[in-house]
């Protein structure tokens, strides 16, 4: 299945989007992993985003509801981490299946 | 005996799926009314956009220059497929999967109407009880679809 954004994936090579922002530019900060949180909310269903894990990333039928039921008992859950660009593929296919995700770096 | 509808089944590598003319209009005329709010600046729809970088605000806005417009293509695209598809009685897995998608924006988007929240129940609003009950099926249809896939 596809699930790789058309618009991200033109761009992710020579990489405008891999430019580190100078006022977080600390030695280390292109090294740190980006990680992509899924929020609980009120409406998607707790079978629905378990299945949407599993889809996604293809995580076993136990990993994808331990990390609903995270969402669910937590409000969030880190489901994936990568580079920017990798997370902000993860982040779009989140958000098309309609799942309430964020990124940030660790 | 009471015989339990069940409207999606797998079948192979395909689902069979069983709906009254009834259950086809609802979902025809809630798709129908998703094509025009996914592409307009109503505040019922900001669930299907979230800002990605939280409160970084331009951040967002690049990411949204980038990856908005197709985020909402996807979208239509799968309502497409569910106008294409809405009278077969049988689907493909990729089918299935715009019509979970484009269903599970239609109750999102019911869900921020109603205001839904975990702490209370739904209280239909008076002057629109077909919108709760509308959340309600859908939600009982997304049930059966996930199940579907599982089987």
């Amino acid at each position: 299945m596809s699930v790789l954004p058309r618009s991200l994936a033109a761009v992710s090579s020579p990489a405008p989007l891999e430019v580190v922002d100078p006022d977080v530019g600390t030695e280390n900060a292109i090294d740190r992993p980006w990680i992509v949180l899924v929020w609980n909310d009120p409406i998607n269903l707790m079978s629905y985003v378990a299945f949407v894990f599993r889809k996604l990333f293809g995580y076993s039928k136990d990993k994808a509801n331990h990390l609903m039921l995270q969402v669910h008992n937590d409000g969030k859950a880190v489901v994936s981490s990568g580079t920017r660009s990798e997370a902000e593929r993860d982040v779009f296919s989140l958000h098309e299946y309609g799942l309430w995700a964020t990124m940030q770096q660790d | 005996m009471v015989r339990f509808h069940r409207p999606v089944r797998r079948e192979g590598d395909h689902f069979a799926v069983e709906f009254t003319e009834a259950e086809r209009a609802l979902v025809s005329s809630l798709t129908a009314q998703m094509r025009h709010l996914v592409t307009s600046d109503s505040t019922a729809i900001r669930r299907l956009f979230p800002p990605p970088y939280g409160d970084d605000a331009e951040r967002n806005a690049g990411y949204d220059a980038l990856a908005g417009t197709e985020l909402v293509d996807r979208r239509l695209e799968a309502l497409d497929v569910v106008e294409r598809t809405i009278e077969a009685t049988e689907l493909s897995e990729d089918e299935l999967l715009a019509w979970m998608r484009s269903l599970n924006d239609v109750r999102l988007v019911l869900g921020t109407i109603l205001d839904v929240s975990e702490d209370e129940p739904l209280v239909p609003h008076p002057d629109a009880p077909e919108t709760a009950a509308a959340y309600e099926y859908l939600g009982f249809l997304l049930e059966m679809v996930v199940e579907a896939f599982d089987e």
